[in-house]
C-alpha cells in the first residue's frame, strides 16, 4: 500500500475487522457499561502514548515512562491522603512528572548520553526507590476521590472527556504551532534544524518534560478509577505504549508520525485481549497476537525504508 | 556467657527489648536465645509474624533476636545469620528469600551446632530439621473454592484471576481448586483463567471483560493478591455487587473496603501472628530437644496440637477474613 497514509489505513482496517467480528460472534462486547469501564481504563494509556509519541519523533526513546507513572501514582496518593483537595493532588502528580522528564532530559539533551541508556537508569533507580519507600503496600485513598467525587458514569466521561481533549490539542499543536515542528524537525536531521535556527537540546529537553507531566496526568486518571494505589501501577506501561507508537506508524528512528496512527495502534492492541475472552481463546494467544501485530508493523516499515532506499 | 552475648547483640540488633527483659527474668545459662529471621523487616506481613513471635517468647522466657534486611535482599539475609552463627544463638526460625543461597549459610549454622527451623518459605530440606508450613497448596485451593462453592450454592460458573500463567505456586493452587470442583462440586464449572500480572489494574480489566463474556458467571476467584480488589473493583462498576461474588487470596488491610461494602465476601489467608507464634514455639522445643524429627503432632502454647507431616509443621486450614472479622485485622 502506498499514499501518505497508508499505515493508519491498515491497522484502522485491522482494528475495523476486529469489532465487526465481536459484532457478529460476541455482541456482548458491545454493552455500554463494560465497554465504559473498558475504554475509560485505557485512558491513562493513550495520554502516555501522547507524550512517547514526541519522544520517538525527535528520535529518542524513554523507558522510564511506566516508572513515572508509578512514583506520580504515589505522589498524587500521599498528597490525596494528606487531605490535600483534588486539585492539589494532580498539580503535585503533573510536578512530580515534569521533574523526573526533566531529570532524563538533561542528561540526554545536554550531556548527550544516549536516551535508551539514561531511561533504563532512571526506571530502575525510581522502581527500586519506590519499593524501599512503599514497600510495596497500597495506599488507600480518601473517600470521594475516586471518579472525581462525581458518580461513577460522570467521572468516566470525565477521564474520557480530558484525555479526548489532550489527544486533540497535542495533535493540533503538532501540526499548526512552531513547537510541534520543531518537534518533528529535530527527529528528522538534528544538524539541519540547527542550522534553520531550530535549537535541538532545548526541543528534546522540552519533549522529555512534557513526557514527564502527562505521564503525571496519566496516572492522576489512573488513580481516580478506584479507591487504592498499587504503587507499581506503571509496570509494563512502557512497553504497551511504545507497541502502541510503533504500530500506528511512528518512525523508531524519528521525525515521523502522528497521534491518529498512534490512537489506532493503541485501540488495536488494547483490543486483542478483551476480544479473545469474548471469543473463549486462551490467555495464552494474547502476547502471542501483540507481538505478531508489532513485528508485522516493524516489517512495513521496513519495507518502506528500503523501497525509499532503492 | 549470654549476658556477654547479649549485649553483643545489642551493638547490632535493633530489635532487643525482649532480650534484656527475659534475661533479667529467667537468669542464668540454660535461657534459650531464638533468632528470628523475615524476609524483610519492614514488610507489614512479617511486622505482624513477630507480634506473634513476641507473644511466644515471652511466654516461654526465652530471648528473641529479630532481624531481617529492610527489603528483599537475600545477601544480607546471609550476612545476619553469619553473625548469629558468631553470637551462639540456640536456634535460628528463618524464612527464605532466596532457597539455595539461605540453605548454605543455615547448613553452616547446623554444623555449629545451632538447631535450625524455616517458616513461611523453606530452605532446602537439608538445611533445617522443620518447616512451619502456613498453609499446604491444597489447605488453600480448598479453601478458596469451599468459600466459593458456599457463596454460590454450589452451582454455576466461576473465572479465576491468577498472576501469570508460568507462577507455580498459583498454578499448583489453580490445581487443587480443579481437583476440588471435579470432587465435590459436579454442579460448578470453571469457564476461564486470566493472568494479571500482579496487577490490580490488570486484574480489572480481565474482570470486566471476563464479565461480559460470561453473563452467568457467579463468582470470580483470585489467586493472587493485587487480584482480589482489582476483579472487586470491576464487579463493583458492572454493577453486580452481590450478583457476582468475589473470593481471594489476599491480604484484610488491601480488600477492608470491598469486604465491608459486600463486594468481596472472603479473602482467605492464614492467621499470620499465628505463624509467628508457632515458629517460636516449635524452634524452642526443637532446641530443648521436646521436638525431634518424626514426630507427627506437636503442642503449641495456646494454639494447642497441631499437626506434622514429614518434616512440614502445619498452621492448619486457612482463615477467610469476612465481612464479620476483617475489622479485628491491621495487616
Amino acid at each position: 500500500m502506498n499514499g501518505k497514509y497508508s499505515r493508519e489505513i491498515s491497522v484502522a482496517a485491522a482494528l475495523g475487522l476486529l469489532l465487526v467480528a465481536l459484532a457478529l460472534f460476541a455482541p456482548n462486547f458491545y454493552e455500554l457499561q463494560p465497554l465504559l469501564s473498558r475504554t475509560t481504563s485505557q485512558m491513562p494509556a493513550l495520554v502516555a502514548a501522547i507524550g512517547i509519541t514526541l519522544v520517538i519523533i525527535t528520535r529518542q526513546i524513554d523507558i522510564s515512562i511506566g516508572a513515572q507513572f508509578s512514583l506520580c501514582g504515589v505522589v498524587a496518593g500521599l498528597v490525596a491522603a494528606a487531605g490535600m483537595p483534588l486539585g492539589v493532588a494532580v498539580l503535585a502528580a503533573v510536578g512530580a512528572g515534569a521533574f523526573l522528564g526533566a531529570f532524563n532530559g538533561l542528561l540526554v539533551a545536554w550531556l548527550g548520553l544516549p536516551s535508551i541508556v539514561v531511561t533504563l537508569a532512571t526506571m530502575v533507580t525510581w522502581n527500586e526507590l519506590l519499593r524501599l519507600w512503599q514497600q510495596g503496600r497500597f495506599m488507600n485513598l480518601p473517600a470521594g476521590f475516586q471518579w472525581f467525587g462525581l458518580s461513577q458514569a460522570a467521572g468516566q466521561g470525565v477521564v474520557i472527556g480530558v484525555a479526548v481533549a489532550l489527544l486533540l490539542a497535542a495533535a493540533w499543536s503538532m501540526k499548526n504551532l512552531a513547537a510541534g515542528r520543531r518537534v518533528y524537525a529535530t527527529g528528522t536531521d538534528a544538524e539541519a534544524a540547527r542550522l534553520a535556527g531550530i535549537d535541538p537540546k532545548w526541543t528534546t529537553f522540552g519533549v522529555f518534560v512534557l513526557m514527564g507531566a502527562l505521564a503525571g496526568i496519566a496516572a492522576t486518571l489512573n488513580l481516580v478509577q478506584s479507591p487504592q494505589v498499587q504503587p507499581n501501577a506503571g509496570d509494563g506501561l512502557e512497553l504497551k505504549v511504545i507497541a502502541a507508537a510503533v504500530v500506528g506508524g511512528v518512525a523508531i528512528n524519528g521525525g515521523r508520525g502522528n497521534l491518529w496512527g498512534v490512537l489506532l495502534g493503541l485501540l488495536l492492541l488494547a483490543n486483542v485481549n478483551p476480544a479473545l475472552t469474548h471469543f473463549k481463546m486462551e490467555p495464552y494467544w494474547e502476547r502471542a497476537i501483540q507481538g505478531l501485530v508489532i513485528l508485522l508493523a516493524v516489517i512495513a516499515d521496513g519495507m518502506k525504508r528500503t523501497k525509499k532506499a532503492a | 556467657m549470654k549476658r556477654i552475648l547479649c549485649t553483643l547483640a545489642l551493638c547490632t540488633v535493633p530489635f532487643l527489648s525482649a532480650c534484656k527483659k527475659s534475661g533479667e527474668a529467667a537468669g542464668g545459662d540454660d535461657q534459650l536465645t531464638i533468632a528470628f529471621l523475615p524476609k524483610s523487616k519492614g514488610n507489614q506481613y512479617f511486622v505482624t509474624c513477630e507480634k506473634g513471635a513476641r507473644a511466644a517468647a515471652t511466654e516461654l522466657g526465652a530471648e528473641l533476636l529479630f532481624d531481617g534486611p529492610t527489603t528483599s535482599d537475600p545477601a544480607k539475609q546471609n550476612e545476619i545469620v553469619e553473625n548469629w552463627i558468631s553470637l551462639g544463638v540456640d536456634v535460628i526460625a528463618a524464612a527464605a528469600e532466596n532457597k539455595d543461597g539461605l540453605s548454605t549459610a543455615l547448613r553452616k549454622a547446623q554444623a555449629e551446632g545451632i538447631k535450625v527451623i524455616t517458616y513461611d518459605a523453606d530452605a532446602q530440606p537439608d538445611a533445617r530439621t522443620f518447616f512451619v508450613n502456613q498453609a499446604t497448596e491444597k489447605g488453600i485451593g480448598d479453601a478458596l473454592l469451599d468459600n466459593a462453592a458456599a457463596l454460590v450454592g454450589k452451582e454455576g460458573e466461576f473465572a479465576i484471576i491468577t498472576a501469570n500463567l508460568t507462577a507455580s505456586n498459583q498454578n499448583a493452587w489453580i490445581a487443587a481448586i480443579k481437583a476440588r470442583q471435579a470432587e465435590l462440586y459436579p454442579n460448578m464449572k470453571l469457564v476461564d483463567i486470566k493472568p494479571c500480572d500482579d496487577l490490580k489494574d490488570k486484574a480489572q480489566q480481565e474482570t470486566t471483560n471476563l464479565l461480559s463474556a460470561h453473563p452467568n458467571l457467579k463468582a470470580v476467584i483470585s489467586v493472587c493478591s493485587p487480584g482480589v480488589p482489582g476483579a472487586a473493583e470491576a464487579v463493583k462498576q458492572a454493577g453486580k455487587t452481590g450478583v457476582v461474588k468475589v473470593v481471594g487470596l489476599g491480604l484484610p488491610s488491601e480488600n477492608k473496603a470491598y469486604v465491608k461494602e459486600g463486594v468481596t465476601q472472603a479473602v482467605i489467608l492464614w492467621k499470620v501472628e499465628d505463624l509467628g507464634y508457632l515458629t517460636i514455639q516449635a524452634a524452642a522445643a526443637l532446641a530443648k530437644g521436646e521436638l525431634k524429627p518424626g514426630a507427627t503432632e506437636f503442642k503449641a502454647g495456646k494454639l494447642g496440637t497441631m499437626k506434622i507431616e514429614g518434616d512440614n509443621i502445619l498452621l492448619g486450614t486457612p482463615f477467610a477474613f469476612t465481612k464479620e472479622n476483617i475489622d479485628q485485622f491491621d495487616f
